[in-house]
């Protein structure tokens, strides 16, 4: 673990360089303990594939201060007893005008429709960080056999509950958006609410596994 | 109807911000604050309506009509303003009276502008801010920006006398414009060569502000940096801040402002916090300069310009 400056009011807590399950669950952990800190000079976390950001009121502590008792409260991250991942069921229709990307990506990896659906279902993924749009869970890890490039255009609207692919991750997109993924299939489960609390359905850790509606 | 203005042109873009949606970030949720705090501030202690809904404005041809005698102040863009006939002090607040009609004819320095009511605008919060995630379609004006027609109801606020921001501490908003930045993470991805021609120690060039600026960021013309041959060309997505300069692969650097938490392309610098609010004013086919400070130097600057701000309330008068 690596606790860098970053910005006049922000660090970097650095846990690896590759997108990994078990350093993911070292940034999980360090997310949930700093979170359960409730230090009131602690303004943001932002916890990602390798990394917590954290920004904080300079005027109340330093890099020095702040990166000293992290350093402390994260050295032991094995010791924490952390909550169960949550499970969250996805319905989805794919293909057709749900998922206009799917027969490229049946084409690209020389699969059916049918083999891209079954290969997608048949994965738990896990929610390795959230992002790009508010609610936006990144998850991996995609089958190997369904590895496909983004878009080289990214499309200026997708509606709201598209699911997309990109080399080894897929997603969802929460709201209507630009999107650079490739979009297989589209849910209607609702991904972020500003009227209620937890506001975003996923968060850092949760599970997830799709399953096929038509 | 009692208290309230009726937008009659939004200019470009009119939008109602504040000072950001704050506490979100690891699900993912940007600030949307106010792109210029400094003058978003200078609003507030001009109108003495701390922490309230204000109008960010670009474009000129904004109008609005006064339901009701009511205190307003533009602060921000150095712009041409007139409640009816009257020209307007900027950077000052003003009594303007039932069905006076505020009308912005010229914007002849910076790029937005901030208009704001004594005792603010009445909407509510979303997650704790009135700012627009206009993206998302969220907060602000139901989540869009405003049009022609829209009425907007205002907070009653007592009476309060005229004020004036001291014209010298005014910030210049024109080109070129001179941004201090620190080292980025990966400003190591980037030949030696390139980056002191991207940020100085004798002899930065200047970019061209492109075509392609919205609230989410800037994209910036010019030399290209040069990757080393070994670094990689994007990195493992991570948190990023207003002001991260990214540098995707084609070497034209992006100036990311206020609507992403995380980003994916190597951050080759961060504009020093005490120069952030500058990016508000950058208007297409502006000079852009960039010049390197230690960490030290730009938490000094920020300090400073937090001092300053701080002071606002007892400096307007």
């Amino acid at each position: 673990m690596i606790v860098q400056p970053y910005a006049e009011n922000a660090l970097r807590i650095i846990f690896g360089n590759s997108i990994d399950l078990k350093i993911h669950d070292r940034v999980r952990r360090a997310f949930f303990i700093c979170r359960a800190l409730k230090h009131q000079y602690i303004l943001e976390i932002v916890p990602s594939f390798c990394a917590c950001v954290i920004t904080y009121d300079e005027d109340k502590t330093s890099f020095a201060e702040l990166a000293d008792l992290l350093r402390e409260r994260l050295l032991d991250l094995s010791a924490v007893e952390m909550p169960p991942p949550r499970v969250h069921e996805i319905p989805v229709r794919y293909g057709g005008e749900y998922g206009p990307d799917l027969a490229f990506v049946a084409r690209h990896c020389h699969l059916s429709p049918e083999e891209v659906i079954a290969r997608h279902t048949a994965t738990t993924y896990t929610v390795y960080t959230v992002g790009f749009t508010p609610g936006f869970p990144y998850l991996g890890n995609l089958d190997e056999a369904l590895d496909t490039p983004r878009l080289e255009t990214p499309r200026t609207r997708i509606p709201a509950g598209s699911v997309g692919i990109a080399q080894r991750q897929t997603g969802i997109y929460p709201f209507e958006s630009p999107a650079g993924w490739r979009i297989i299939g589209r849910t209607s489960v609702r991904l972020f609410d500003t009227t209620q609390s937890p506001y975003s359905l996923m968060e850092i850790g949760d599970k997830v596994r799709f399953y096929e509606v038509s | 109807m009692n208290h309230a203005v009726t937008i009659r042109n939004p200019g470009l873009m009119t939008l109602i911000v504040d000072l950001g949606r704050n506490g979100y970030s690891d699900v993912g949720v940007p600030t949307s604050a106010v792109l210029d705090e400094f003058a978003c501030r200078a609003l507030y202690a001009l109108l003495d309506s701390p922490d309230t809904a204000v109008l960010e404005v670009t474009g000129p041809r904004f109008a609005l009509q006064f339901h009701d005698d009511t205190v307003c102040a533009i602060t921000g863009a150095r712009v041409l303003a007139f409640l009816d006939d009257k020209p307007l002090r900027p950077w000052a607040s003003f009594h303007a009276g039932s069905g006076s009609v505020l009308r912005i004819r010229e914007v002849r320095e910076g790029f937005r502008y901030y208009i704001g009511f004594g005792g603010g605008i009445g909407i509510d919060k979303v997650m704790g801010s009135y700012a627009t995630n206009l993206e998302c379609r969220f907060g602000g004006w139901q989540g869009r920006p405003l049009v022609g027609g829209d009425i907007l109801t205002l907070t009653p606020a007592g009476k309060a006398a005229t004020r004036y921001f001291p014209e010298d501490m005014i910030p210049a908003m024109s080109s070129p414009h001179r941004l201090r930045v620190i080292s980025g993470p990966e400003s190591d991805f980037f030949t030696p060569s390139s980056l002191s021609a991207f940020w100085g120690k004798g002899g930065a060039e200047f970019f061209t502000v492109s075509t392609k600026l919205n609230r989410t960021g800037i994209r910036l013309e010019g030399p290209p940096l040069h990757f080393r041959d070994e670094a990689p060309r994007s990195i493992i997505s991570e948190g990023i801040l207003p002001g991260t300069v990214q540098v995707p692969g084609d070497g034209l650097p992006i100036v990311m402002l206020h609507e992403r938490t995380i980003g994916g392309y190597a951050r080759a610098a961060m504009v020093a916090r005490a120069d952030r609010d500058r990016l508000a004013h950058l208007r297409p086919g502006d000079l852009v300069g960039f010049e390197f400070i230690s960490l030290e130097e730009a938490a000094d600057q920020w300090r400073e310009q937090k001092k300053t701000m701080d002071d606002f309330p007892a400096l307007c008068r």
